[in-house]
């Protein structure tokens, strides 16, 4: 019944509309009735939202404490949304790390050129296999699909890439990974939710495939663009292994995410051995430390989100039509 | 719009363009790194301006590690007197074995490396020089060990290729602290039971009980923990390992050794096992083992030390005093006997107790080596050389005098309340101190004959940094240090340490295979046995388990090992 | 539909055809090349001989696998959590985007939103410390059931195997449910407005117009993320478990991923965890081509 109904509306709210005129006592009836439920679900809603809020917002607050506190003070646990003993000294432990500022402009570099890069090359990817006639659609989304799931392993791609001379190099930060299915499928799901009439008109107009690509289909899918950027920036921005596995004798290239690793991992809890830790002698990253990293990764997106935000939300608010 | 874009397309071109000429002159030579970026080339074309002569070699440690920086004051200074400069790397989130298996693949190795648990990985795969022919041209590294000694790191091909650092011993051995497993305690329950002789597990746990029933709470009112036990991944050895000590053996790591039969015995299933986890179920059952001892982390384990609530427990010194040590200082904790001291604790009173060892230890599993890729093996191994002259050696450890230490009238080395903070701040380190750790080092006394080698290792400096109360408990017991609370002993045999054996078995072999499925039973079951309520029935399902991984498998091997290093030993004897 | 392959389709299709070409080409080097290194599942595989110069052993290393009952309880863990996981943080975002989108205070909206993601920049192992803390005996949890009268003493939730799924799927559910519903976010913009006044002419309250016109409408969306995530059943994590585990729970906490890393890599044994890697690969190619035949049966958006 559900599907149905929404097939309806869906196909044709034109007729829907005269539906309705047809309803209108009916209508008038029902809004009194349902506007009660309506304040209930917003009252509920609000509720969900605000607990929401607090269940997330918490452990970003929480290491936003530690981050301030001092770090031999914080082994002790039990700080919770203020510092007990207030320091800057793990910021400045942070900032003072070798490389920072050459780790901070690779990994800004590689986030603009990988992001374009990625945008593009997937939208390009999905306009194609969105293209009903085209005549391999199925079989190159196939190939990509199964892209997903299989994965050579760490040696073979790391000889792969020596073969090809991109370690020691820029490039491997935003050549290999560049297509992903996910982010392919994604936006090729939003674009078949595109009217093919719009297609249609343009190719009547005589506009080619490129035309149509950039003219018409691009600009109606910015929210799904605003995302996969989104997505990819972000994967770049926090992406290190690459960096230690291809780059890790080059200085030069390092990236933000790498150095904090380095300083992060000097002792970790996981994969020593008791004999490493011996040797170490007391060469401990303390929690606090580990906090300020992260909110420092964190900050930059935290600024750049709410113009990306603008895509989405508004749109949102056009969904949420007043009554 | 479109212009917008395809201006900012054009500015990335440019700028990523610029990096790939940077990088592909990067790649051309190890030295040419450091030049080729735009920002960084100002700085260190310097830097290569007046010291031009210095050889840049690189290093892999497959171990966690703390980098330092590029300028670092004191590798500057070594740099001057050798050089020679190190370009250190380290693993960071992967594991040993991947990492050096990479290394492998790619064929290209750094200058030094130590492959951590990869060792062997290296061997096999030819990476390594062998080092036999050099030894006698660099005095200082052929005496860094006994004939004896490089002879045990001889691989199966006959050659030497790796150096262990660590634990090797110069002159007198001034160790002081006691960096190894013990059953700890604080100092307040000592002094308030006044300091008696504690030496077996019953005592042991008498006290901590008759304590915590009279003093239920700390100063503040927080509840006492009387035993907690750190379960965490590989770091339940608080929990598995206690019956070869109590037994009256050494840290042989993975099994006894009957030092008069020869014989590997398996200490999960003596009679003292089976004593000291019914022990541990009763104290479970009356409150007194900490109800979250088997689900805590690590971290759980260190805040609750560090709150000063745990009286007592298993572990080994370098896992909490590091960390939860300083925190009790830090909260001036150690004032109200917060701090932990060892115990000399066998399973009874006639069994004499070696949880501390003397001598150094010999790890034979893994160390530093040159590799094939390396140009200039003899510069590398002249580096290694100047590193262990008494000067450099100094200025790796103690620092710059004046500055890192002081030096009174007789000439003993000291810090000062500043400096000793400063040793321990990590930016500080990062900037001003070079140890080249994973490089061959002294334990024991200075060639000077009166300062140790490591400021840890000097009684006056180590016996300043300690608190008052751990200065009272210590003089109590006729001590002045750690070790002495202890006593010591002389390195069991020739084959000591077992572990560094079966840390090297994999899963190829059938002893590598029970080996690891006797750890995952024992991860399970042991704590199950703990807190069962009929603890003979736990224990019986525990060993049907453990029988199960068929443990005579690795067993034998140890067995067979044993002998091996036994014969081996005897052969150089005659 | 069927397009029959002619010249004359070859031409129109000119642009698609180079541009896919292209992609192909790249695709076929780095995604399919790599898989030379599933040779190592067949081999004995040692780093100084390389792919090429190991030795072959057949299946042993599969054999191996199999054999063990290690191995299937792992299994049994991975798909236990893996559809748990996937069940609830999907179910989690989809509600939270529709919910979210019914918010109609326009800033309150923007604050959740923004709110709503950030944990999914921390680490594992900062969420699990936090999680570890509240779950402790003493901690926030226990202190509420005891309060509200649900138990008299703290339950240790880390000692008991029940529990263990639970946490971990909440765990997942706490992380990512906010950045999961970035993707249906941008997918309800698409929806037309006129459908939703159309809705509301026709008398549809607020739960109608999510039933009848949010949902359907991002209906396709919902399908191909469901798709791929079915495939990724056995990917049910790594860190998370590591982190969480211990040794009371470890018949329940340790998947694939872990089985790996303990017998194949930290034994210097690649083969192994090829061996495991194909098993998964052949499972989530089996489950997608499966789900990919039920969608296309059912008439809705499909992978390929």
């Amino acid at each position: 019944m559900d599907t149905a109904n929404a097939k309806i509306y869906h196909n044709d709210s034109a007729i829907l509309g005269k539906k309705g005129d047809l309803k209108n006592k009916t209508v008038a009836k029902r809004r009194k009735k349902t506007s009660i439920g309506d304040k209930i679900f917003t009252v509920c809603n609000t509720i969900f939202m605000i607990l929401f809020v607090l269940i997330t917002l918490y452990p970003v607050l929480n290491t936003l404490a530690i981050s301030f506190n001092d770090g031999t003070d914080a082994l002790r646990g039990g700080i919770y949304l203020i510092p007990r003993k207030f320091t800057l000294k793990n910021y400045v432990t942070v900032m003072q790390k070798d490389n920072l500022i050459t780790g901070a402009y690779i990994t800004v570099l590689r986030t603009l050129i990988g992001t374009f890069l990625s945008l593009a090359t997937n939208a390009i990817l999905a306009y194609i296999v969105s293209r009903k006639e085209f005549i391999f659609r199925k079989q190159l989304s196939l190939f990509w699909v199964v892209t997903m799931y299989v994965n050579g392993g760490l040696i073979p791609t790391f000889l792969l890439y020596k073969n090809l001379h991109l370690t020691n190099s820029f490039w491997v930060y935003v050549i290999p990974g560049t297509i992903s299915a996910f982010n392919m499928l994604v936006i090729r799901t939003y674009m078949n939710g595109i009217s093919e009439s719009l297609t249609e008109a343009a190719q009547l107009d005589g506009a080619g495939y490129t035309t149509i690509f950039l003219k018409v289909i691009s600009p109606l899918c910015k929210p799904v663009y605003a995302t996969i950027a989104l997505f990819v920036a972000v994967y770049q921005w926090n992406s290190w292994f690459d960096a230690m596995l291809y780059n890790r004798m080059s200085d030069n290239l390092t990236t933000l995410q790498y150095e904090l690793m380095k300083l992060l991992s000097s002792v970790t809890n996981q994969g020593t051995s008791a004999e490493a830790m011996k040797n170490a002698m007391g060469t401990v990253t303390p929690t606090s430390v580990r906090a300020a990293a992260t909110i420092i990764t964190m900050l930059p997106i935290i600024c750049i989100y709410p113009f990306l935000q603008n895509y989405f939300v508004a749109g949102l608010t056009l969904g949420g039509v007043k009554e | 719009m479109k212009k917008k874009a395809l201006s900012l397309l054009l500015s990335m071109v440019v700028v990523a363009s610029t990096v790939a000429c940077g990088s592909s002159s990067g790649t051309d030579s190890t030295e040419g790194t450091e030049t080729s970026e735009g920002e960084v080339a100002g700085a260190s074309k310097e830097a290569d301006a007046d010291s031009s002569e210095v050889k840049e070699f690189t290093a892999f440690f497959a171990v966690p590690g703390s980098e330092i920086n590029d300028d670092n004051e004191i590798q500057q200074m070594i740099a001057e007197k050798t050089g020679v400069k190190v370009k250190e790397t380290w693993l960071t989130g992967q594991t040993a074995e991947e990492a050096v298996g990479t290394l492998i693949a790619g064929g290209e190795y750094p200058d030094f490396i130590d492959g951590g648990d990869g060792m062997m990985q290296l061997y096999e795969a030819g990476a390594l020089v062998p080092l036999d022919d050099y030894l006698d041209s660099y005095p200082n590294i052929k005496a860094y060990y006994t004939e004896q000694e490089w002879d045990k790191l001889r691989q199966d091909d006959g050659h030497i290729y790796w150096m262990n650092q660590f634990q090797n011993i110069k002159g007198e051995d001034t160790t002081c602290t006691h960096n190894d497993e013990a059953f700890w305690i604080q100092t307040r329950v000592l002094e308030w039971a006044g300091y008696p002789e504690v030496k077996t597990m019953d005592q042991y746990f008498d006290l901590i009980e008759s304590y915590n029933e009279a003093n239920p709470t700390m100063e503040d009112g927080t509840e006492n923990i009387p035993y907690t036990i750190l379960c965490d991944d590989w770091r339940y050895f608080c929990l598995e390992n206690a019956p070869e000590f109590l037994d009256g053996y050494p840290n042989d790591g993975s099994v006894i050794v009957d030092p008069e039969e020869l014989k590997v015995i398996d200490y999960n299933t003596t009679d003292t096992a089976v004593a000291y986890f019914k022990k541990l179920n009763e104290e479970y059952q009356k409150g007194i083992v900490d109800p979250e001892s088997f689900t805590q982390t690590y971290d759980e384990y260190i805040a609750k030390l560090s709150t000063g609530r745990v009286l007592g427990m298993i572990d080994q010194w370098w896992d909490f005093a590091f960390t939860a040590g300083d925190a009790i200082k830090s909260a001036g904790l150690d004032e109200q006997g917060c701090m932990y001291v060892p115990l000399p604790i066998t399973i009874s009173e006639d069994v004499q107790n070696q949880w501390h060892n003397s001598g150094g230890v010999l790890n034979v599993a893994s160390g530093l080596a040159v590799t094939t890729s390396c140009e200039d093996v003899e510069g590398a191994l002249q580096f290694i050389d100047d590193l262990l002259g008494q000067e450099v050696h100094n200025l790796r450890f103690w620092g710059v005098e004046g500055v890192d230490y002081e030096v009174d009238d007789d000439g003993i080395f000291y810090r000062t309340e500043e400096e000793r903070t400063n040793a321990a701040d990590t930016a500080y380190k990062a900037s001003h101190i070079c140890t080249y750790s994973y490089f061959p080092q002294w334990l024991g006394t200075s060639d000077d004959g009166i300062n140790a080698n490591m400021p840890s290792d000097q009684p006056n400096e180590y016996y300043d940094s300690l608190a008052d109360t751990v200065k009272e408990c210590l003089s109590a017991y006729g001590a002045q240090t750690y070790v002495d609370m202890l006593g010591t002993n002389e390195a069991p045999g020739p084959w000591y340490p077992m572990y560094s054996y079966s840390n090297n078995l994999t899963t190829s072999t059938d002893a590598g295979v029970a080996w690891n499925l006797m750890g995952e039973v024992k991860h399970e079951y042991l704590p199950k046995v703990v807190m069962a309520e009929d603890f003979d029935s736990a224990w019986a399902e525990y060993m049907e388990a453990y029988n199960a991984c068929n443990p005579q498998d690795f067993i034998d091997a140890m067995q067979v090992e044993l002998e091996r290093r036994v014969e081996e030993a005897a052969k150089f004897a005659e | 539909m069927k397009t029959k392959i002619d010249l004359n389709t070859i031409k129109k299709q000119k642009t698609l055809l180079l541009w896919g070409g292209a992609i192909t080409i790249y695709g076929v080097i780095f995604y399919y090349l790599p898989l030379a290194g599933w040779l190592m599942a067949f081999q004995n595989y040692k780093p100084k001989d390389g792919l090429l110069h190991s030795q072959f052993i057949g299946m042993d290393k599969f054999i191996r696998l199999f054999s063990d009952a290690t191995f299937l309880k792992v299994i049994r863990n991975t798909l236990g959590m893996g559809v748990i996981n996937l069940v609830a943080t999907f179910v989690m975002a989809i509600l939270f985007a529709i919910l979210l989108n019914e918010v109609r205070n326009v800033f309150g909206k923007r604050v959740v939103q923004t709110i709503s993601y950030l944990p999914h920049f921390l680490s594992w192992i900062i969420v699990t410390g936090i999680l570890h803390d509240a779950l402790s005996g003493t901690g926030i949890i226990n202190e509420l059931l005891m309060k509200f009268g649900f138990v008299d003493q703290g339950i240790n939730f880390f000692a008991h195997t029940q529990y263990f799924w639970p946490i971990v799927a909440f765990a997942n559910v706490w992380k990512e449910t906010g950045w999961n519903a970035i993707i249906y976010l941008a997918a309800i913009t698409s929806i037309d407005p006129a459908l939703y006044e159309a809705a509301a002419i026709d008398g549809a309250g607020r739960w109608g117009k999510i039933r009848h016109v949010t949902l359907p409408g991002i209906k396709p969306t919902i399908i191909i993320l469901l798709l791929m995530n079915v495939g990724n059943v056995l990917n049910a994590g790594f860190e998370i478990q590591y982190l969480l585990g211990n040794g009371l729970v470890q018949s329940v906490s340790q998947t694939i991923d872990i089985y790996v890393l303990k017998w194949g890599i930290s034994q210097s044994d690649y083969s192994i965890g090829t061996a495991a890697g194909i098993f998964k690969s052949v499972v989530s190619i089996i489950l997608i081509v499966i789900a990919n035949q039920i969608a296309k049966r059912s008439g809705e958006e499909r992978l390929f």
